[in-house]
């Protein structure tokens, strides 16, 4: 395992996407594709401002299964088609717990692998963040729920 | 962190002077647990296999009991120490938040950019 994987201030994930390089990339460049994929399962978005380019943002919202909204904030620092996306994520703007993500698009014989790194200012904000971790709510039980209601429910056409 | 919240499920407080994150972050603290994975071992069979000498090794596993990543058992006259992975809880539920949220967001993005490619074609 590379040392960065480990390293206290940042995580990453890979995956392979079975599409060409320039298609992955471009799902990640309009709101129109980006509405439809981002977010975990049973999450919607609405964007209020949004213009991809570099020192661009995308502000929106995402809306959990549960009605729980949680406001985003994306400025794109870096964009290198069809490579390479570097951004800075938050809740706001003004979010003094901004992190940088840089995303890596690499051609695969059977698809394109992207690479998602998460990078954050400092150790003491990584440890703050944990903190938050005393006060939750119980996402994880809504979608458990959720899963458990769409496996033995009336099917929800509503979903995205 | 934070964006991830609603993705993770309550886990006890961390203390913030030592925990599971701060005793791996240091790349020896990291060589010991690998060591420990697989067997229980002395001290001095640590700082043998690593080329440290053994007070060193000490601290480092004096780090490690605190925060709960590895256990100590006295067999006979010496100290065996081995590898408690509960101590690493804290570590998973946080990953989980980050990954569940970019596993689900990948699968979805694997769905979509196949429907945009059969667009195309």
């Amino acid at each position: 395992m590379p040392e960065h994987a480990l390293s206290d201030r940042e995580l990453a994930i890979s995956r392979l996407i079975e599409g060409s390089r320039d298609t992955v990339f471009a799902a990640f460049t309009e709101v129109r594709h980006l509405s439809q994929w981002w977010g975990p399962t049973g999450f919607t978005t609405t964007t209020s401002t949004f213009e991809f380019s570099e020192g661009g943002v995308w502000e929106f919202m995402m809306h959990a299964p549960d009605g729980t909204d949680y406001p985003n904030w994306i400025k794109w620092i870096e964009i290198r088609p069809p490579e390479l996306i570097v951004l800075r994520h938050g809740e706001r703007s003004d979010d003094p717990e901004q992190f940088t993500t840089s995303i890596e698009f690499e051609e695969r014989p059977d698809g394109t692998e992207v690479t998602l790194r998460t990078e954050f200012q400092t150790k003491a904000l990584r440890d703050k963040a944990i903190e938050h971790f005393g006060a939750l709510e119980a996402g994880g039980e809504t979608l458990r729920s959720l899963a458990e209601y769409v496996a033995t429910g009336p099917r929800r056409k509503d979903r995205f | 962190m934070c964006l991830y919240r609603h993705m993770t499920s309550r886990v006890a407080r961390a203390k913030t002077t030592a925990d599971a994150f701060n005793a791996i972050a240091e790349p020896h603290r990291r060589e010991i647990l690998t060591l420990l994975k697989t067997q229980e071992r002395a001290v001095a069979d640590i700082a043998e296999a690593m080329g440290m000498n053994q007070p060193a090794v000490s601290k480092h596993l004096r780090v490690l009991r605190q925060v709960g990543l590895v256990y100590v058992q006295p067999v006979g006259k010496q100290r065996r120490y081995g590898l408690d992975a509960r101590g690493l809880e804290p570590v998973h539920t946080w990953t989980r938040g980050f990954s569940q949220y970019w596993n689900e967001s990948f699968d979805r993005l694997n769905a979509h950019v196949r429907g945009m490619e059969g667009e195309e074609g």
